[in-house]
């Protein structure tokens, strides 16, 4: 053994390392059969380029909902505020009547005041 | 017993990181060579290092390839600006601990008998698997994490800051197991050495 035996030790042990090579060194050195069994498989595997673009549109289409129900949220809103405010001489016959009541009453109620 | 180089140092090791992280981009981008080309490069080295975790050659391969399969689909998370060999060593580790875990403790007891086994030695290659046999077994009674970093460090050549990132443990961990490995590692083939 080379290097001293402590856990300050900050160099590798080349006899201890290549003791463990050899010990973990699979026996079919070239490794072939291994490499076309990873790639054989990896061409089944989905393509990362697809899956990506998978995920975004799940990441788009999420997106889009919360938007459009931003957006009609805030367009309610607006629209409520956007009604006019009407007063009219006399309001119960506006209420009572059957047919919506005529815009030119309304406003004539307004300017009356 | 041969004593082959380990990681490049400096600029050579610089040219081939940034020569891996484009092969791993052109990857990303769906392009089947390059990752066939990185499958090349670390083939032995995420076997080996699944071998440390798992005694079985099997099932050490298996590990292998599913961390190969899986960096395939987690290639976006890659960060290119950093080297692709500790990302990649990283997945292989949790993938060959999670087999570990899954693994039934039947065949570990079988392991006893390779490191009490002595027996008669008939010649060198012989002899070769035999201490072989035995830093395997000595290597399997090891904690995983204990056993992949002694191998990372003394085997694959990576730092103990690397090994740090790739295991999820402080570097002084990373010290403490590559001391507690190499003590019981060390011992192992002294007494072998002694015997010679």
């Amino acid at each position: 053994m080379t290097a001293p035996l402590t856990p300050f030790d900050h160099r590798p042990d080349p006899v201890l390392g290549a003791a463990l090579r050899d010990a973990l060194q699979p026996r079919d050195r070239e490794g072939a059969a291994f490499r076309a069994r990873v790639l054989a498989a990896a061409a089944q595997a989905p393509d990362p380029v697809v899956d990506v673009l998978a995920r975004w549109s799940r990441l788009g289409i999420a997106a889009a909902i919360v938007a459009a129900l931003a957006a009609g949220a805030l367009v309610g809103r607006t629209g409520r505020a956007a009604e006019p405010a009407v007063a009219v001489s006399d309001p119960g016959a506006v209420i009572a009547g059957v047919q919506a009541p005529d815009a030119n009453i309304l406003f004539a109620g307004y300017a009356e005041r | 017993m041969a004593i082959e180089p380990q990681r490049p140092d400096g600029a050579a090791r610089n040219a081939r990181d940034e020569a891996e992280a484009g092969l791993a981009v052109r990857a990303r981008a769906g392009d089947r060579a390059a990752f066939g080309e990185l499958v090349e490069r670390y083939a032995e080295q995420a076997r080996r290092v699944a071998r440390a975790v798992l005694q079985d050659p099997d099932d050490a391969d298996d590990a292998a390839q599913d961390a190969f399969l899986a960096a395939l689909v987690k290639l976006h998370q890659y960060d290119a600006q950093r080297p692709f060999g500790p990302w990649l060593m990283r997945i292989v580790a949790n993938a060959a601990t999670d087999r570990r875990r899954r693994r039934t403790v039947r065949r570990a007891e079988s392991l006893e008998e390779g490191l009490v086994a002595g027996g008669p030695r008939p010649d060198v290659v012989a002899e070769r698997e035999a201490l072989n046999g035995r830093l395997r077994a000595a290597l399997a009674q090891l904690p995983p994490r204990r056993s992949l970093a002694v191998t990372l460090f003394d085997v694959e050549g990576y730092s103990h800051a690397e090994i740090a990132e790739m295991l999820g443990i402080p570097e002084g961990t990373v010290r403490s197991e590559v001391f507690h490995a190499r003590r019981r590692l060390r011992t192992l083939l002294a007494d072998w050495r002694r015997d010679e």
